[in-house]
């Protein structure tokens, strides 16, 4: 069965942004091949909130100190709308890859069932293994090597 | 076909980090999925200088599934040798890793210069139970940490009998085995329990022979051992409770290490004339409990199952009904076995049978004639079908719960009459 991988990638080729970093990710589509089938582009308030929550200091000087995040002008705990809209955006994949996946984000994949990969490696290896570990379990197949 | 294992009476191999937790200050390291060892902890007497709430562990995930968990394993490992003040660390690893290809073998050789031995054993679920476990972890120790010693210390002997926690009366059965063959004026030797651990460990080489006594649990260490550490062994089936088994237990033993007969005698005297003065004194009370329990069936691991047939066969002239040996023993040791059954005083036989599934055991205890009320020992499991059978009931193997036990034991004579007092006090229960 065809199923989506998002990637947070810079060059296409390695797997070397944040979660928040990203401004366009990478859709894969596997089928009995992996294709690049679409850039999606993060809408940019949302890269905006996301960047500000990610960053404090900016966050209080535009004084946006007390708009969201559990303990009023942290920042540093986004809360769940800051990354809700992001995973809102790719949640018809069935994984998603970046460098880095804070907890929040974290959170609110699992709670769509979407499993979070954060590693540091080329998208190749990232889709090769991924791909492989999918088709192992789809198809009922021991991952024993 | 998938079969489901009703009343479960082990662990996984995983388990075995109760054995390295019975080594005083020795720590498991665990590379495993998270809550592994929440759920392997739950025997009672496990709290302490280190407890299963706080082994480090890898806590492994879906991520660590699909781009391997060596990273982690290597970090973790790292960061307890800094942390966590132990003597020995032991690298555990779950089905997880084991089943993906981690090779955490080769991670904890990167730790050969550290300040501490770090060592690892393979314990993944599905190669076993945790008495292979428990097996694996004392391999571990002899394969990775022992070496040969070219000189030996005169009459020193590692003793070596059943696993850790699981076994409820570990730590006072240890004890009392140490007593019984110090008796003998020789020097014994155990890694685990309280001041014991690595210095123990450290004499293992320096031994005479290894005394092995469990009907098959650690034979595989006890062989491994003789390979590599030039340490012969003697393997002593039955666990030794009451006089017939323990006097038995003491002769052989003191044969195999060359003792006079006339100490070995001496000591049995002693041990003898005050095991049988008490008995005596309570002789009116066992003739009239003999109506009550003519047969009875123990329902427990090898060790336990062969020792008390023995016992209550041999001491106290019960007829023993069918026996069962719920530890999964593997295939190859059960003949050797079967035949230790047959060998009971005054002609007797006892047939056993070796199951794991709850179910069957207790259609076939009820569906036996007990020639009246049945006595059974077993796990907590046999309490309900006793009950049912209006039988006498003692709580003797995992799954122990309705005792506490803290070092009392059912080994050597005072083991024995240990286990005449709490029989007994069954018993008698009925006419109050």
């Amino acid at each position: 069965m065809a199923y989506k991988i998002a990637v947070g990638s810079s060059d296409g080729k390695n797997v070397d942004l944040k979660f928040g970093e990203v401004e366009t990710f990478l859709i894969y589509e596997v089928t009995d091949q992996i294709n690049l089938i679409e850039k999606r582009d993060v809408p940019a308030n949302d890269q905006k909130t996301q960047n500000e929550k990610l960053n404090t200091e900016n966050n209080c000087e535009n004084n946006n100190c007390k708009s969201s995040g559990c303990s009023g002008n942290g920042g540093g705990c986004g809360g769940a709308e800051g990354v809700l809209a992001i995973v809102s955006l790719i949640e018809d994949c069935r994984c998603v890859v970046c460098k880095k996946v804070g907890f929040q984000a974290q959170k609110q994949f699992e709670k769509k069932a979407i499993s979070v990969f954060d590693v540091e490696v080329s998208i190749e290896e990232a889709l090769a293994k991924i791909t492989y570990y999918y088709d192992k379990i789809d198809n009922h197949k021991t991952l024993r090597s | 076909m998938a079969k489901l294992l009703d009343k479960q009476r082990y662990k996984c191999a995983l388990g075995a980090m109760q054995s390295v937790q019975a080594i005083t200050r020795a720590l498991p390291i665990l590379h495993s999925g998270p809550g592994c060892a929440q759920k392997l902890s739950e025997s009672i007497g496990s709290s302490g200088y280190f407890s299963p709430n706080i082994f480090p562990c890898t806590s492994i995930n879906e991520k660590d599934v699909v781009f391997g968990g060596v990273k982690k394993l290597n970090s973790t490992i790292e960061n307890a040798l800094k942390v966590v003040d132990a003597d020995l660390y032991v690298v555990l690893t779950g089905c997880i890793p084991e089943i993906v290809g981690d090779d955490s073998g080769e991670v904890v050789s990167r730790f050969e210069d550290a300040d501490k031995p770090v060592i690892y054993a393979p314990t993944a679920g599905f190669k076993g139970n945790n008495y292979k476990g428990h097996e694996q972890v004392v391999d571990a120790i002899v394969d990775q940490y022992l070496k040969k010693s070219e000189t030996k210390q005169k009459g020193l002997v590692n003793i070596w009998a059943d696993v850790p926690y699981q076994d409820l009366f570990w730590l006072g059965n240890l004890r009392e085995l140490e007593k019984l063959v110090s008796e003998l004026g020789l020097t014994p030797n155990t890694i685990f329990g309280y001041k014991r651990g690595i210095e123990n460990i450290n004499k293992i080489p320096e031994a005479e022979f290894n005394l092995l006594v469990s009907p098959w649990v650690g034979l595989n260490n006890m062989k491994k051992m003789e390979r590599k550490l030039g340490i012969p062994y003697l393997h002593y089936k039955t666990l030794p409770i009451g006089a017939t088994e323990t006097s038995k237990f003491l002769r052989e033993v003191g044969k195999f290490a060359g003792v006079e007969e006339e100490k070995v005698e001496a000591v049995i005297k002693e041990h003898e004339d005050y095991y049988y003065y008490l008995i005596e004194r309570y002789a009116d009370l066992f003739l009239e409990n003999r109506v009550i329990n003519k047969q009875f069936t123990v329902v427990s691991d090898a060790q336990y199952a062969l020792g008390i047939t023995k016992f209550l066969a041999n001491d106290l002239g019960l007829v023993p009904a069918k026996q069962f040996v719920v530890d999964d023993t593997p295939k190859n040791r059960r003949e050797e076995i079967t035949e230790e059954f047959k060998k009971l005083n005054f002609g007797l036989e006892a047939e056993v049978s070796f199951e794991t599934d709850g179910f069957k055991i207790h259609e076939e205890i009820k569906n036996h004639d007990y020639h009246g009320y049945p006595l059974i020992l077993g796990g907590y499991y046999e309490k309900e079908v006793t009950e049912q059978l209006k039988g006498n009931f003692l709580n003797v193997s995992y799954p122990v719960q309705d005792k506490v036990v803290l070092n009392s034991s059912y080994v050597g004579y005072a083991g024995g009459i240990r286990l005449i007092e709490d029989i007994y006090t069954v018993a008698v229960q009925r006419f109050n």
